[in-house]
C-alpha cells in the first residue's frame, strides 16, 4: 500500500511537471508552480533540519564531555555568531553588513587557506601511497606527471605544442570517457525513474 | 636512562619533525617569493594560446545593449574559486565597462558565502552600490525553476530591482545571465532548469577546470553562448579586456608561482618514485615490500 502511494506521488508529480514543460496551460503550470513551491519548503526544512541536528549533536557531545569539545565549542559558536547576526532584529538577513563582514573577513579566508593546504597534503599522500600500493599510486602518479608537463607555462613554440597537448588530453581522451559515463548514468536513471513509476522493484525480477 | 640521554631525547624528536616538515616549508616560502616576483617574465606564458573562449564572451557582453541588466548566479565553491577568482572578477569589471546593470544572486549557501565576500570587497572598493544584491534563494534547483518567474525579495528596493521589476521579476527580465559554477549548481543546472524555459536568454559561464568536460558540449550546442573553464582560458581574457583602474579586478595569476609549483610537484613525485623503485630493486628476491 505505502508502495503504491509513493509510486503514485512520484507518477503525478513527474507527469505534471513533464506537461507544464511541453504544454501552455495556466492551471497546469499554476499546478506545476505549486509543487515546485513545496519542494522549495521541503529543501528549506532538511537545511534546518541538517543544521539542528548537527547543533543537537555537539551540544550532547559538549554536555558528556567525550569527543572533541574543543572543536564542538567552535562550532556551535561560529552558528551562534552567524544565526545572532543574520536574525537579530533589525538585521537585513544575508545581506547584514554583519554577516558580509563574519563570510568576508573569517569564513571565506579560512575556507580558501585550507583548500589551499590541499597541494601540500596530496603530495604527502601521494608519497604515502607509494609506500601502501606501488604499482596504482605509480600509474596515478605518470598520468598526473603528464598532465603537469602539459600544463607547465611555458612560452614560444614549445608551450605552444603543450597547450595543443592540453587540450587534446582534455577534449578526447578525458571528455571521451567523461560523456561516457554521463550517458551510462543517464540511461541508468531512465530506466531506475521508468521502473519506480510502473512500480517495478528488484523483487519483480 | 641518564639525565643526558633523556634531555637528548626530545631534541631528536624535534629535529626529525623539521626535517620532515622542512620541505614543506621551502616550498611554500618559494611560492610566496615567486607570487611576489611574479609579473611579465621572458619565456613563460599562462594565457592560452586559444582565443576562441575569451572572444565568445567578449562578443557576448559587446552585443549587450546599453544598461542591459546582467545576472550575476554565484555558485562557485570554496575549494575551486580560487581558480576562477581572477576571471570573474575581470568579466564582473568588462560588464560594469560596458555599463550593464548587474545583479546578484546565489541557489547554494556556499555561493552565497563567496558572493557576500565579493560583495563585502566591492562596497570596500566604492564600487558596490552598482550591485543589486537578490540575496539567496532556497531550494536548489527547485529554487532556481521558482526564480524564472519571480527573483527579486520583496523588501528588495533600488533602481536596477525597479527595472527588473517592471519587466516582469523574474529570470527573464534579464539580457544575460553569467553563471559563475561550482560542483551543486552548474551551468548544466542552468541549461536544464532555465535554458528549457527560457530557450532565448544568453547564458555565459565561468567554471573551474573540473567541469569543463560536463560543460563544453553546451557551448557546442548554442546551449551556453561563452564558457571559460580553465585558468589559462580565464588568464587569457584577462589580458585581452581592458579594464579601466577604477574597476579594481584585482592581481591576475602570475606564471611564476604556477611554474614553481608544478616544478616543485614534479620533483616530489619523481624523487618518490625513484626512491621507492631503488629499494625495490635493492630488495633480495621473494622478499615482501614493507606495508
Amino acid at each position: 500500500m505505502r508502495r503504491s502511494i509513493l509510486t503514485g506521488v512520484v507518477l503525478v508529480t513527474g507527469l505534471l511537471v513533464l506537461l507544464d514543460l511541453m504544454i501552455v496551460n495556466p492551471s497546469l503550470h499554476g499546478a506545476a508552480g505549486a509543487v515546485n513551491e513545496l519542494l522549495v519548503l521541503l529543501a528549506a526544512a532538511a537545511a534546518v533540519g541538517g543544521g539542528a541536528t548537527l547543533a543537537a549533536h555537539h551540544a550532547r557531545t559538549l554536555a558528556a564531555g567525550d569527543g572533541d569539545s574543543t572543536a564542538s565549542i567552535v562550532l556551535l559558536v561560529g552558528m551562534a555568531s552567524m544565526l545572532v547576526a543574520g536574525l537579530r532584529p533589525g538585521s537585513s538577513g544575508s545581506s547584514d553588513p554583519a554577516v558580509l563582514w563574519l563570510v568576508a573577513a573569517l569564513l571565506a579566508p579560512i575556507a580558501a587557506s585550507l583548500f589551499a593546504l590541499l597541494f601540500v597534503f596530496l603530495l604527502a599522500a601521494i608519497r604515502r601511497g607509494f609506500a601502501l600500493r606501488l604499482r596504482e599510486t605509480s600509474l596515478m602518479a605518470g598520468a598526473v606527471a603528464v598532465v603537469i608537463v602539459l600544463l607547465l607555462p611555458i612560452g614560444g613554440q614549445a608551450g605552444d605544442w603543450l597547450a595543443a597537448g592540453a587540450g587534446w588530453v582534455r577534449d578526447v581522451p578525458l571528455a571521451g570517457v567523461f560523456r561516457g559515463l554521463l550517458i551510462g548514468t543517464g540511461i541508468l536513471v531512465a530506466v531506475s525513474a521508468a521502473r519506480s513509476l510502473v512500480g517495478l522493484d528488484p523483487d519483480d525480477d | 636512562m641518564t639525565t643526558s640521554t633523556a634531555q637528548a631525547a626530545p631534541i631528536e624528536t624535534t629535529a626529525a619533525r623539521l626535517r620532515r616538515g622542512a620541505p614543506a616549508l621551502l616550498l611554500l616560502v618559494a611560492l610566496a617569493v615567486a607570487s611576489l616576483l611574479s609579473g611579465s617574465i621572458d619565456g613563460l606564458r599562462l594565457a592560452s594560446p586559444d582565443r576562441s573562449h575569451g572572444d565568445q564572451l567578449r562578443r557576448a557582453i559587446g552585443d549587450l545593449p546599453s544598461g542591459a541588466l546582467v545576472l550575476i548566479a554565484f555558485d562557485a565553491d570554496l575549494g575551486t574559486y580560487a581558480e576562477i577568482r581572477a576571471t570573474t572578477r575581470v568579466a564582473i569589471a568588462d560588464l560594469a565597462a560596458h555599463g550593464a546593470r548587474l545583479s546578484i544572486v546565489s541557489f547554494t549557501p556556499e555561493g552565497r558565502a563567496i558572493a557576500a565576500a565579493e560583495i563585502d570587497r566591492a562596497n570596500r572598493a566604492g564600487t558596490g552600490e552598482s550591485l543589486a544584491d537578490l540575496g539567496f534563494v532556497a531550494g536548489a534547483e527547485a529554487g532556481l525553476v521558482r526564480s524564472v518567474e519571480s527573483i527579486v525579495p520583496s523588501a528588495a528596493r533600488g533602481s536596477t530591482i525597479d527595472a527588473i521589476r517592471e519587466r516582469g521579476g523574474g529570470i527573464g527580465a534579464f539580457d544575460m545571465v553569467l553563471i559563475v559554477s561550482g560542483s551543486d549548481i552548474s551551468a548544466r543546472s542552468w541549461v536544464e532548469q532555465v535554458g528549457t524555459r527560457l530557450p532565448k536568454l544568453p547564458l555565459v559561464a565561468i567554471a573551474p577546470t573540473f567541469l569543463d568536460p560536463e560543460l563544453e558540449p553546451y557551448l557546442r550546442s548554442g546551449q551556453l553562448t561563452a564558457l571559460l573553464a580553465t585558468l589559462r582560458e580565464g588568464v587569457a581574457y584577462a589580458r585581452a579586456v581592458s579594464v579601466g583602474p577604477e574597476s579594481g579586478p584585482g592581481r591576475s595569476v602570475g606564471p611564476l608561482p604556477m611554474l614553481v609549483g608544478m616544478l616543485g610537484a614534479l620533483g616530489v613525485l619523481a624523487e618518490t618514485a625513484f626512491r621507492r623503485l631503488g629499494r625495490r630493486g635493492r630488495r633480495p628476491p621473494g622478499r615482501r615490500a614493507p606495508s
